[in-house]
């Protein structure tokens, strides 16, 4: 049993490239921030915000989000949503994370 | 002032205007959002404050994830470039400039000694201006963000590696000819030193004259052949144990250094040579620490010993090398 600061280090590496699919996929229904975080949260990806936000960002420079100011509520939130491109995007990292699962399993049934 | 306000202001400080209102209001929200959850399942306020703060770490760190500034100053882009550069940029620089200084020293009138010693502190600054100067430039290629196409064009100009680009591995251990040439040359030296002693000179009234002063026939020359008879004794270890050892190393860079120092010093001051022996001769420069025989003497000894250890330090780092090289080659069948 590797110990825990070993299989953390290596999850977060997993991880890492897995984040931006999540917010793609996540945010064809427009969300913000914080609710992003608990969607993620809610399908099993844990992430934090310094990592998301930054990234929201980021993608939004790329053209693979749109955002729009809601000011209705109390508090004012900045919502994103995924752009043609990104959905185009996030439909390609799904087919290769796809693939990926299963040649690491062709790989773990042939021993 | 609130923690979120100052965590807020510390973060914002260095993310450029036009995006800052922006990334605030958003920031701001994100972190009262997560606040209010916390707060609403019974958290006391302040602790859920804390909490959501130090879950988005150090503000100056979420700064750079926003404005996409490295956290480093020299990236792995750069870094095998700045590697490669900057020694070799001293190993340069520093020698002219030690040579230069010395020469320029020397040729103004001034003594030997204080020559050396401008030549050293001449080269101990520049080397301390090369490494500062070539490191801030490095930074601002990697950090400035107009300088990103001059560092593309800087990583292209390098090249892609390739395998011409692998260092040569040098052979490390100590060959027969190697140990046979080292003690040939001590050997020569010993003699040398002892034919040296018994030079002498006669005067006019029939005394015989010795070459060197009295106290470094009696004293140093003992010394000194000592001193070469156990550097070739050295050799004979490493040839010994197949490799230079960290204590043989050692030893040998003190040997080489005990050597230099009373011959450089002797010569300076003039107490190698008799001053008697110069009279007889009719070169009374040959003695004098200022006169040029004596001069070229300590900084002939100065160079060759500086020479003699580059080298030492040189074989054995090659002598490092050769453990791993030798396992990884076994075969393991």
């Amino acid at each position: 049993m590797p110990d825990d600061e070993l299989l953390g280090s290596h999850r977060q590496e997993l991880r890492r490239g897995t984040v931006v699919l999540a917010c793609l996929l996540a945010l064809r229904e427009p969300g913000y921030g914080y609710g992003l975080l608990k969607t993620l949260e809610a399908a099993g990806i844990t992430s934090d915000g310094n990592t998301v936000y930054p990234l929201l960002r980021r993608l939004e420079e790329r053209g693979l989000l749109a955002s729009e100011w809601n000011t209705d509520e109390s508090r004012p939130r900045k919502f994103y949503r995924t752009t043609a491109a990104g959905t185009e995007l996030a439909t390609q990292l799904l087919a290769d994370v796809s693939d990926l699962t299963k040649s690491l399993h062709s790989l773990n049934g042939r021993s | 002032m609130s923690w979120t306000e100052r965590y807020l202001a510390a973060a914002l400080r260095s993310i450029p205007e036009p995006k800052r209102t922006d990334v605030e209001r958003e920031l701001r929200s994100s972190i009262e959002d997560a606040i209010e959850e916390r707060a609403a399942a019974g958290e006391d306020r302040t602790a859920a404050e804390r909490t959501v703060l130090e879950g988005l770490g150090d503000p100056s760190a979420l700064a750079g994830a926003y404005t996409g500034r490295p956290n480093y100053l020299i990236g792995p882009e750069l870094f095998p470039l700045y590697r490669k550069f900057l020694p070799r940029l001293i190993a340069v620089v520093v020698p002219t400039t030690f040579i230069v200084m010395l020469a320029v020293n020397l040729a103004g009138g001034g003594d030997m000694q204080s020559a050396i010693s401008r030549g050293i502190s001449g080269g101990i600054t520049v080397a301390i201006q090369i490494a500062f100067w070539a490191t801030v430039t490095f930074v601002f290629l990697e950090w400035a963000a107009p300088a990103r196409q001059a560092r593309s064009e800087l990583v292209a100009a390098a090249g892609q590696w390739t395998v011409e680009r692998l260092p040569k591995v040098q052979d490390a251990r100590i060959s027969v000819r190697e140990v046979a040439g080292e003690i040939t040359s001590a050997l020569i030296t010993i003699g040398f030193l002892v034919f040296s002693v018994g030079l002498t000179s006669t005067t006019a009234s029939g005394v015989e004259v010795p070459l060197l002063d009295h106290d470094f026939r009696t004293v140093w020359v003992p010394i000194l052949i000592a001193l070469v008879a156990m550097r070739g004794l050295g050799h004979l270890m490493a040839y010994n144990a197949g490799r230079w050892t960290l204590f043989l190393t050692s030893a040998n860079v003190l040997a080489q250094v005990l050597f230099a120092v009373p011959v450089v010093v002797g010569a300076l001051s003039g107490a190698i040579v008799n001053e008697d022996f110069a009279r007889v001769i009719g070169w009374p420069a040959l003695e004098s620490g200022n006169g040029v025989p004596m001069i070229a003497l300590a900084v002939g000894t100065t160079l060759a010993t500086g020479w003699e250890i580059v080298r030492i330090v040189l074989r054995a780092r090659r002598s490092q090398g050769v453990a791993p090289l030798v396992t990884a080659s076994t075969p393991t069948a």
